[in-house]
């Protein structure tokens, strides 16, 4: 399953209320019902993701022959590989490039649309609904409707361009529009998220705090700037790490949308592995390495973010 | 309110359940595995064989059409089949090798047919061809399913390209189509031509498209050939293309890109192919694969008149080879119904009724000679015939060799560089020498 | 003062407040067109897609020209009725219904199960447990797509929908939702029962559970979202065409029809109708669930 978007805040020792350790039920210590409670989540945990994960680190050292699935153990070669692959290196720009686009911008915009949404406003429900409604439809879709809406001689976009006079953008055959169109597909989708996670930090904020900066003589801006924004910390913290995961994984709408081109300048590592390993070349090997390769770029960054928050926290 | 809501829930999931009641197939895992056994020897054959292919609208019919007339003449066999889009098929088939559950027939062009018979994976039909069935297939053709000296299969048809044009641009750039192979275009000519017809097109429209998106990119390889050069050595094995008549060739095309007489979202990467863009009205003239005639046909309709002409030539004239044959996995439970439907596609009435339905070449001798009766504009089908002449052995054994799907990736990947990257053809023909240099290691 | 009127309004609440003096009021009219504007625009370019694709679906057209008019111009069922009678869409419909909805029951029954031991129960290396299905969640799916068929093959399952069913119950953003919102549940009514000699599974049952109706609500709905929209894995576990879900069959469709956007729009539609009316209809526990997970 794709990977999933939630992630809570709390990670660190699990809150245990109340059930003091002097306390002995059925004279044990724990419980050990539990055994039984986590049975089938831990089995399908490791046999299909701890496992699998495990193994692609395996395979990611050797060749694998595509049609009679044979292992040849090769060391390190598929690494060796991937530093002389101007492809691979393309794709780890591309998706860094995406990253930085995407997660500050979605950011921007649904705080913006939060602050937005949570004012006076008539039919507030209706423009919320629509904001956040590309978040269910799925990434091949979401493409599909892109590459209507983006080609080149009888999309949407262009279509409406040439009607109002403006020029008409290469979105599919050159490499910086075709990029730009991934990014606001991208935007699309994601900005509900954002704007949601930012509406149920905002509502959280005591109002007393306005008032109070009110009676100061505080401005609409200087209050956003030390009350607002500061307490949305945590909804940040939380928003970084889950858009930085979603866009260091996207898959189905490049795929869809670009496939990578044109040439490979839309080729993000997430189709890159997918293409190593299941086109053409069919070298599930190297497919595996690009793979591990990800997994650990998106463990750094999550650790490093969740230190980050920490020497935050403890300095506030 | 909550009521409403759980009826809308429970009706929505019973009309679910309704629906997914076919569904249920998947959940035993019986959908897809070809039931096992053939009882006995004999005419009186029992098998269920899976075939794997993949195929636009018209192909699709003329294959379940071929495999009735087949089920009727051998009751106790049935076959069915599984149509993959052409971009899955060969991870489609690689996950059934490795299950160890492979398709007891597929669909391979000759390009790729390579990979399949280098791993030994095919059945060898030796056995149901004897010489004198070989014989009657086109020499060359024959040669394309043909490895360490073993037939692997059948070649079940051929397509080739030539162009397209509609009759109002020409007319309006004051253009006279050749009518024949003998009046086909110069280089030169057809230069002039085009630089006619970018005057002509208004808005977005452009002269042409050609045909060497994706898979298609060994399509490029006409030029090369009408410029006289060659792909690989004597060998088979030693590129031959880092030469002058290669480098004319890139020059030639990349002026298609430089001139503005093909679209940049053309190119050998993209996903426009010529009949979308034809029948869309971007362009005045398509070279395309005489398979697309029946699309065309039907999307273009009413809207405008078009006619074909030949390709051009230079010094000499030359097409590509397209086309695809039929094969057997040799570890499928049922090699010898396997094996009797390959024979059977390939009778002479088989493939006259194929080829004539979707708008593709034969490969019989009998049949190429003859006057096919094409069920979709049999007027464009008679330039493709046509062209189809100047495919030479030689050529057909170059594209059909065993590592040729690498040396088709190295053609996209070095094309699309030249095309839309500025590459010279200097760079361009040393980088796909070196890589079918590579591929043939 | 502001332009902004005022305090932030929680959802349901009303501004309370003295009637603004009539510079501020003069200021605040002016701040809420600017507001509406704001509104309209974002509203109308969020609806476009999906406009686009409504238009397109029911336009009856197959071949697209240079000029494209996002104003329909006609009604028509026609590229629905070209899609259905090519492609075995009314099985691949039937094919997401029978693996999404088996796969959420298989996922929502586990994910709670396990979010209450982690919420209430005591057992030996709880911790170091609760991080590493943690750290699962960081593991994209490109990088065990090998590992993974290579599995599932030897299981014997590639090709049929448990292929897709099992690995995909093993989502554990499920586990967390539960976890979280269990948290919360007071243990004084768990130790009343205990008291009266409950043992861990009855408790479960008869008193925690029943409390939990809007977290099912939720992880349903999450769960049923992603599974109907997976397309990496299902590509790659189901070979037949006739097992497709909708997303494959959708990408499918893609190969066959290329640029005939008026098919590929009305499968789009299909694909994408369900959710859109399930979202709708259960908005409030979509949004709950999302927003759950990102407060302390």
């Amino acid at each position: 399953m794709t990977t999933a978007p939630t992630l809570p805040v709390t990670a660190g020792p699990p809150a245990t209320p109340s059930r003091d350790t002097g306390r002995l039920r059925h004279g044990r210590r724990w419980d050990r019902a539990a055994v039984l409670f986590l049975l089938p989540s831990l089995l399908l945990a490791i046999g299909f993701l701890i496992v699998p994960m495990i193994a692609a680190f395996v395979y990611s050292a050797a060749r694998i022959a595509p049609l009679s699935g044979r292992v040849t153990w090769v060391q390190l070669a598929n690494y060796g590989a991937m530093f002389t692959d101007p492809t691979f290196y393309r794709a780890l720009l591309n998706t860094a490039l995406f990253i930085g686009l995407t997660v500050p911008l979605s950011m921007a915009v649904g705080l913006a649309l939060a602050v937005l949404m949570n004012s006076v406003l008539p039919g507030r429900r209706i423009v919320r609904t629509i904001i956040y409604l590309p978040l269910v439809i799925s990434g091949v879709a979401v493409g599909l409707i892109g590459t209507f809406l983006f080609n080149d001689t009888i999309g949407v976009f262009n279509g409406l361009a040439t009607s109002l006079g403006l020029p008409n953008v290469s979105w599919q055959s050159r490499g910086l529009p075709a990029f730009i169109s991934l990014v606001l597909i991208t935007l699309w989708i994601r900005v509900g998220f954002t704007m949601i996670i930012y509406l149920a930090g905002l509502q959280a904020v005591p109002v007393e705090l306005y008032e109070a900066a009110q009676v100061e003589g505080a401005s609409g801006w200087q209050r956003f700037r030390f009350i607002t924004f500061p307490l949305l910390g945590p909804s940040t913290f939380f928003l970084l790490i889950m858009n930085v995961i979603y866009s260091f994984q996207v898959f189905d709408t490049v795929f869809v949308l670009t496939n990578g081109g044109p040439g490979s300048a839309t080729e993000v590592l997430g189709t890159y592995a997918y293409k190593t390993a299941f086109g053409p070349a069919r070298d599930q090997g190297y497919g595996a390495a690009i793979g591990v390769v990800i997994f650990l770029l998106t463990l750094i960054f999550t650790v490093v973010q969740w230190r980050t928050n920490r020497n935050r926290d403890e300095v506030a | 309110m909550a009521f409403n809501r759980r009826q809308a829930l429970l009706g929505g999931l019973g009309l679910g359940a309704a629906a997914g009641l076919s569904g249920c197939a998947g959940l035993t895992g019986k959908a897809g595995s070809p039931a096992p056994s053939s009882s006995g020897s004999g005419s009186a054959l029992q098998a269920e064989l899976t075939f794997v292919n993949w195929s636009g609208d018209q192909e699709k019919k003329a294959f379940d059409a071929v495999i009735t007339a087949f089920e009727k003449a051998n009751p106790g066999i049935t076959i069915k089949t599984e149509t993959v889009p052409y971009a899955n098929v060969q991870t489609n088939l690689d996950s059934r090798f490795q299950a160890g559950s492979p398709p007891d027939l597929f669909r391979v062009s000759y390009i790729d047919i390579g990979q399949y018979t280098s791993e030994d994976v095919l059945l060898d039909v030796s056995g149901t061809f004897d010489q004198a069935k070989i014989d009657a297939f086109v020499p060359g053709l024959w040669e394309g399913v043909v490895y360490d000296g073993k037939p692997y299969g059948v070649p079940h048809q051929i397509d080739t390209t030539a162009i397209l044009y509609r009759t109002d641009a020409f007319e309006a750039a004051g253009l006279t189509a050749p009518k024949s192979l003998d009046e086909a275009w110069s280089w030169e000519q057809f230069a002039e031509a085009s630089t006619k017809l970018a005057g002509v097109v208004k808005g977005k429209q452009v002269p042409f498209i050609y045909d060497w998106q994706s898979a298609g990119a060994y399509r490029w390889l006409s030029w090369l050939f009408q410029a006289g050069g060659s792909l690989l050595g004597e060998d088979l094995k030693s590129p031959a293309i880092d030469s002058d008549q290669g480098r004319r060739a890139v020059e030639f095309t990349q002026s298609f890109f430089t001139k503005g007489w093909v679209a940049r979202n053309s190119s050998v990467k993209s996903s426009t192919y010529p009949d979308s863009a034809f029948i869309s009205g971007t362009v005045a003239m398509a070279f395309a694969g005489d398979f697309l005639i029946p699309g065309i046909e039907d999307g273009v309709g009413k809207k405008f008149e078009y006619a074909s002409m030949p390709m051009p030539k230079d010094v000499q004239a030359a097409t590509d080879l397209g086309g695809n044959a039929v094969v057997a996995s040799a570890q499928g439970k049922n090699t010898e119904a396997a094996a009797r439907f390959l024979e059977f596609l390939v009778t002479e009435e088989q493939q006259r009724t194929f080829c004539e339905a979707t708008g593709e070449l034969p490969t019989l001798k009998s049949l190429t000679a003859a006057d096919l009766d094409f069920q979709v504009r049999p007027d464009l089908m008679k330039t493709f015939v046509e062209q189809a002449t100047t495919l030479t052995p030689e050529q057909v054994k170059q594209v059909t060799v065993p590592q040729f799907a690498k040396i088709n990736a190295a053609l996209q990947e070095e094309l699309e560089k030249a095309f839309l990257g500025g590459a010279s053809a200097a760079d361009t023909t040393a980088a796909l020498a070196t890589a079918v240099q590579k591929a043939s290691a | 003062m502001a332009v902004t009127t005022a305090r932030p309004v929680a959802a349901g609440r009303t501004t309370t407040g003295r009637p603004a003096p009539a510079r501020r009021r003069r200021r605040s009219r002016a701040g809420l067109t600017v507001r509406i504007v704001l509104a309209v625009v974002t509203a109308l370019v969020m609806a476009f897609p999906l406009w686009v694709m409504l238009t397109t679906a029911f336009s009856g057209q197959r071949t697209f020209d240079a000029d494209v008019s996002v104003i329909p111009r006609r009604f028509s069922l026609d590229n629905f009725s070209r899609v259905f009678a090519a492609w075995p869409v009314g099985t691949w419909f039937g094919n997401s219904v029978v693996v999404s909805v088996i796969t959420t029951v298989v996922t929502v029954v586990v994910s709670v199960l396990a979010g209450y031991a982690f919420a209430k129960l005591r057992f030996p290396f709880k911790t170091p447990l609760f991080l590493l299905l943690l750290a699962t969640m960081m593991i994209p799916t490109q990088a065990i797509l090998v590992p993974q068929f290579r599995i599932v093959n030897s299981l014997g399952l590639i090709g049929t929908f448990w292929a897709v069913i099992i690995p995909g119950a093993a989502a554990t953003f499920g586990i967390f939702l539960a976890r979280q919102f269990m948290l919360a549940i007071p243990n004084e009514l768990m130790e009343a029962a205990e008291l009266d000699g409950a043992g861990s599974l009855r408790i479960f049952w008869s008193i925690v559970l029943p409390l939990c109706k809007p977290l099912l609500a939720v992880l349903t709905l999450l769960a049923l979202m992603y599974q109907w929209n997976d397309f990496l894995w299902p590509l790659i576990a189901l070979k037949d065409p006739t097992l497709y879900t909708l997303p494959i069959g959708l990408q499918f469709l893609q190969g066959q029809y290329r640029t005939d956007y008026g098919a590929l729009m009305a499968m789009t539609l299909i694909a994408v109708a369900p959710l859109v009316v399930l979202f709708l209809a259960f908005q409030r526990f979509f949004v709950q669930g999302l927003a759950t997970t990102g407060i302390r």
